[in-house]
């Protein structure tokens, strides 16, 4: 939650003392100087453009429920983009989510998801092409308890419609888009339980494919940062293939579903 | 400008921008980070001054109730979890959680048995109760300590920001009984 007076503060003191408000309203790299190294070692990071773009919004309605979208423009072959790591570095398990697309195309790939964010952070991702060269883009998200908000659906709901999907392509709309959703309560294991009081085990979706026919899409390997019940929306033109999704969770669930190129569920 | 002259802007300000709340007749129960009273059951809060005095005099514990979010229950153990050092005042004891509106039974009797321990079971030992600025769960636990039956417990409202801000003497703490 941000600190209103401390705000308030900010906005009136800022030509004379914005110091005074530094140390929280601050947007450091501190934090990121030591996830770079445990997550990228020494490889070189560069920030050029035309890889990648990240959109977010500077501040956000619902700390639970973050848009970010990722735009992957085209590249010549040899340094296309295959794989994006997403990152919000004051999140306590900062790594959200490492995508790899399947087979890659000259064509530009949109990829848009939603997160929590834990408190005022950048949140980035860290482009890698078929080169292995990694390229960075970032933003900056004022939001706070995004991973310790309560979940929306009480626990019987949510376990009674683990693992159900929809499909839909945008298509009708003149965009060459489509959605996936796969409900899960996605428990970061920071949520108190408003009963119990107690913290909510973790059990969250750590795995998705998406494919169209027998060509991935992509794929997701994820923390405990995305939000409840999944979603992704992603670049996408139906060439006749049934699209498939598949997920795994913490526990060990396994999920599956398959769509007619169009949206309509099998 | 000298941080103590953006300091004395900066207490103005809040002067001007409005009174402080009024107490609740119960326990806050959420948004804890947000403009918080002027007093604890009608006492007014320590300053940073007054906070310091008893700090100076030895005498007080001095508890630092910010909530502690453990490496979740069923993550992945290959997961990088960030556990940040928490910076507080140097010698308090970080009793996490126990300033939440309404606490689980766990941690009511993690509080009780703290807080008879580290007092040996003084009750009018003097206790000085913080967190954050504006952070309503030092209001609660200080409450709570109360309602326990001791009868010197003092509510430093400026947390570790106002300590911090005037350069006191600052440690990294681990949850008391980890």
């Amino acid at each position: 939650m941000p600190n209103r007076r401390l705000l308030l503060h900010c906005a009136l003191l800022l030509p004379v003392a914005s110091f005074a408000c530094s140390a929280h309203a601050a947007e450091s790299e501190e934090t990121w100087t030591g996830l770079k190294a445990m997550f990228f070692a020494d490889k070189p990071i560069d920030e050029a453009p035309g890889y990648v773009t990240l959109d977010a919004p500077p501040r956000a309605e619902d700390a639970a429920l973050v848009p970010v979208e990722l735009k992957f423009p085209p590249r010549e072959k040899g340094d296309r983009v295959v794989a994006a790591t997403v990152i919000v570095d004051e999140n306590p398990a900062p790594l959200a989510t490492v995508f790899r697309r399947g087979p890659v195309d000259d064509a530009a790939f949109d990829f848009a998801l939603r997160l929590r964010v834990n408190s005022y952070s950048f949140v980035r991702v860290v482009a890698e092409t078929e080169s292995g060269a990694l390229h960075m883009a970032k933003a900056y998200v004022k939001a706070a308890g995004g991973c310790s908000a309560p979940a929306s659906k009480d626990p019987d709901e949510a376990g009674a419609n683990v693992g159900k999907m929809r499909f839909r392509s945008f298509a009708a709309q003149g965009m060459a888009q489509a959605q996936a959703m796969i409900r899960h309560p996605n428990y970061s294991g920071m949520q108190m339980d408003q009963i119990t009081r107690m913290y909510t085990p973790a059990w969250y979706v750590t795995q998705v494919r998406v494919s169209q026919g027998e060509a991935l899409l992509f794929s997701l390997e994820n923390g405990i940062s995305l939000s409840e019940d999944p979603t992704f929306r992603f670049s996408y033109v139906a060439n006749g293939q049934p699209v498939r999704i598949e997920a795994r969770d913490s526990r060990g669930g396994a999920y599956a579903q398959r769509f007619s190129a169009d949206g309509a569920a099998y | 400008m000298s941080g103590r002259l953006a300091m004395g802007f900066l207490l103005g300000l809040t002067l001007a921008v409005g009174a402080a709340p009024a107490e609740p007749p119960s326990y806050r129960l959420d948004d804890y980070q947000s403009p918080v009273p002027a007093t604890l059951n009608g006492q007014p809060a320590l300053d940073v001054a007054q906070a310091r005095a008893l700090w100076d005099a030895g005498q007080a514990l001095f508890l630092d109730v910010l909530p502690h979010a453990p490496r979740p229950e069923g993550l992945s153990p290959a997961t990088v979890f960030v556990d940040k050092p928490h910076v507080s005042i140097k010698g308090a004891i970080w009793l996490p959680d126990v300033g939440r509106g309404e606490v689980s039974a766990r941690t009511e009797t993690y509080f009780r048995q703290a807080l008879s321990a580290l007092t040996a079971g003084d009750f009018s030992r003097k206790i000085v109760i913080f967190c954050k600025r504006d952070c309503w769960m030092s209001w609660n636990a200080a409450r709570r300590a109360q309602s326990y039956g001791y009868s010197a417990v003092q509510w430093f409202s400026e947390g570790i920001e106002g300590w911090r801000e005037a350069d006191l003497p600052t440690e990294i703490v681990q949850p008391y009984g980890s």
